[in-house]
């Protein structure tokens, strides 16, 4: 596992301030947070032996600095389950990027197991001015996006602080399960939001974290896909 | 740390003056009137000021200065800094303004150049720009509005603390005039040195404060997670409210992750506020509301409350403000029931809401809340005690007095009226019971007592 100071400096040196997707999924992970594996491949090939390695089916993205939104470029295919469509997809995704997005650098292409259906939630973290490092919760799409429904916490903060935050959101009600879904596991969660505040704590090249969407399920909680957002 | 803010010897005003109207001279008049330390007009131009002797210079006082106030235009304060470091002077208000409020880079200059200052010679400040302190048992008094102009408030248990000097003056005119009793009270303005930390810290050690009120823009950078440990720590001992001005988000700004651009700054100070046991009040009624009901009251066990009216229709706008401020509103348990029939005429209502209704007379209540007030799943009672009826007399006022002593339980009521009600209502508060004149106020005001009670259980084990 790379050590996340080594990947920070890495990006700083190179000038970047947001990291690849890989590098910020290898933070997320080396802080405890259960991520849904993934391999960076540099060709085709590659892509298929990662496939093979995570067991399918995988997702692929294309990893750039030049690009934040990957979807669209014709940047991510999904629900690949054999060896022939994940090296057609690697090859569709270069042609789509090198088609739309000339100019982007490429740095390769994220294989990434697929995670199930679960529910949908967002964790975050923030560096802020007066209270230091902060984290948020909120449940996925239309919930944040157009409801604002987030609660937020001001680091250090316990387990019982974590879970108070998942039951202030006014659609609480959703991760106790509903239409005979089963309760998602608060516990999984409340882990992945301290850990989002102890790499804020460590780290002080950090500005922000989004964990958007992490899947959370009756048994685990799945960090799916990590933006990381260093300090200029 | 802060004693010599409040508690000084001896005072040194510099810009005293005997001109009429001017800061320099109602800041002499208000120390001259209940200030019991000495006080030293400090102006080159006088050599008296209001019958006390006036010194061309703070150094040329034969006296020690435990604080020295600063009324001077700005372009003059750091040359009395420095005069007042060279007394060893180590406690400084300065009224002044003029610095980085402006928005000037001359202004800013200024501000950095005092700072420096009080930085090298350990001296504490605590403005510029402000209103400083009313000390309602030391008598220092630096609110430069005139007591016709503004009211000094009978001395109490409430403390303030303002980052708007016009709200805190407006604030102690108000209390003032309805006989609500302040112990101290701070106006900081642009809190260069001390800050709302530092005062927390002050006022939560102190023994003749007993409940804090505090009106807040922000915090200085980086001050925040320190915020929250001090005034959880002093929430412990007494109950902080908090008015939080300036709600509206950073707005507009484009940033960069989904977590920046949700990150309002009310939405973190709302997060501070609840980690730090800080009770919220959304508008200058709640202030009051929340301040009588954490004031008099004992802490609440838990959410159960009763309500007990001789009013049906304020039973029901009560059975729906309590919960909708999240409280239960237990169906009367059939021992409870039982007894209550048996001691009350078959038209009364024995279901929480319990109606008496409109034949009622003190007795009546008087009975019921005997059998209700020691109950171990009863945590607080609202009584509705409407006057207009004529069985009313007022003995049952007594009585909540009385009760509040023997059972140490919350109890608040509801009164609604003319005259009469008026004065009933005065009687209860005289005595330490709140009387609210709508049910949704009492609710928030209740709920407001509830949540400190928790975070007191929760954080004490």
């Amino acid at each position: 596992m790379t050590d996340p100071r080594t990947i920070i400096e890495k990006a700083l040196s190179e000038g970047r301030y947001k990291l690849l997707e890989h590098e910020a999924i290898e933070i997320v992970k080396y802080y405890g947070a259960p991520v849904a594996e993934a391999v960076l491949a540099k060709t085709p090939e590659e892509a298929v032996e990662a496939a093979s390695k995570l067991g399918y089916p995988v997702v692929l993205k294309i990893v750039s600095p030049d690009i934040s939104h990957k979807s669209d470029v014709g940047g991510v295919i999904v629900g690949l389950k054999t060896p022939d469509e994940v090296r057609e997809a690697a090859k569709k995704i270069i042609e789509n990027v090198s088609r739309n997005a000339p100019r982007a650098r490429i740095t390769g292409i994220l294989v990434q197991k697929m995670a199930p259906k679960g529910l949908e939630v967002i964790i975050g973290g923030l560096r802020d001015n007066i209270f230091g490092p902060v984290v948020m919760f909120g449940l996925g799409g239309i919930f944040v996006e157009v409801l604002k429904d987030v609660s937020f916490r001001i680091a250090p903060i316990t387990v019982d602080d974590a879970l108070e935050m998942m039951s202030e959101i006014k659609s609480a009600k959703l991760l106790e399960g509903y239409r005979g879904q089963p309760p998602v596991d608060k516990q999984s969660l409340a882990k992945i939001i301290i850990s989002v505040a102890n790499l804020l704590e460590e780290n002080p090249e950090i500005e922000s974290v989004d964990l958007n969407p992490v899947i959370a399920y009756p048994d685990k909680a799945l960090v799916v896909d990590a933006r990381v957002i260093l300090k200029k | 740390m802060l004693e010599k803010f409040f508690e000084p010897r001896s005072v040194a005003i510099i810009g005293a003056t005997i001109k009429e109207g001017k800061v320099g001279r109602v800041i002499v008049e208000n120390f001259k009137k209940r200030f019991k330390g000495k006080i030293y007009p400090v102006n080159p131009k006088y050599d008296e000021v209001l019958g006390l002797k006036c010194y061309k210079n703070v150094k040329e006082i034969p006296d020690e200065i435990d604080l020295g106030i600063i009324v001077v235009p700005a372009p003059v304060v750091p040359t009395v800094m420095r005069d007042l470091a060279e007394k060893h002077v180590k406690a400084v208000i300065i009224i002044s303004g003029g610095f980085r409020e402006t928005g000037t880079e001359e202004g800013a200059k200024l501000e950095e150049e005092i700072r420096e200052i009080a930085e090298k010679n350990r001296i504490r400040i605590i403005g510029p720009n402000c209103l400083g302190i009313y000390d309602n048992w030391s008598g220092v008094d630096t609110f430069f509005l005139p007591d016709e102009k503004m009211r000094r408030p009978p001395r109490g248990p409430i403390s303030f603390i303002s980052q708007s000097g016009a709200f805190a003056s407006a604030l102690l005119d108000w209390m003032a005039y309805r006989g609500i009793g302040i112990s101290r009270a701070i106006s900081y303005g642009n809190k260069i040195d001390v800050d709302d930390i530092d005062l927390l810290e002050y006022l939560g050690n102190d023994d003749k404060t007993g409940l804090i009120i505090m009106y807040l823009e922000g915090l200085k950078t980086g001050r925040g997670r320190q915020f929250i440990e001090t005034a959880r720590k002093v929430s412990l001992k007494k109950p902080i409210i908090i008015y939080k001005a300036g709600k509206t988000s950073r707005g507009g700004q484009a940033a960069a992750s989904h977590t920046a651009a949700l990150a309002g700054n009310y939405q973190l100070y709302k997060a501070a506020i609840k980690q730090a046991g800080l009770i919220e009040a959304t508008s200058f009624d709640e202030i009051m509301d929340l301040s009588k009901i954490l004031l008099t009251q004992p802490l609440m066990k838990g959410n159960r409350v009763y309500v007990v009216t001789d009013a049906g229709g304020v039973g029901v706008m009560l059975t729906d403000a309590l919960t909708m401020q999240g409280f239960e509103l237990p169906r009367t348990p059939s021992d409870l029931k039982e007894e209550l029939r048996s001691i009350l005429p078959p038209h009364c209502i024995v279901e929480n809401p319990i109606d008496l209704t409109g034949d009622a007379d003190d007795d009546r209540y008087i009975k019921v809340l005997e059998k209700l007030l020691p109950r171990d799943d009863v945590d607080a009672v609202v009584v509705v005690a409407l006057p207009q009826i004529p069985g009313l007399k007022g003995k049952i006022f007594d009585y909540l007095i009385e009760a509040k002593k023997k059972y140490g339980k919350p109890m608040v009521t509801i009164m609604i009226g003319s005259e009469e009600a008026e004065k009933f209502k005065e009687y209860l508060e005289d005595n330490g019971i709140p009387a609210f004149e709508s049910p949704e106020r009492a609710a928030i005001a209740l709920r407001a007592l509830h949540e400190y009670s928790m975070f007191r259980k929760k954080h004490e084990g």
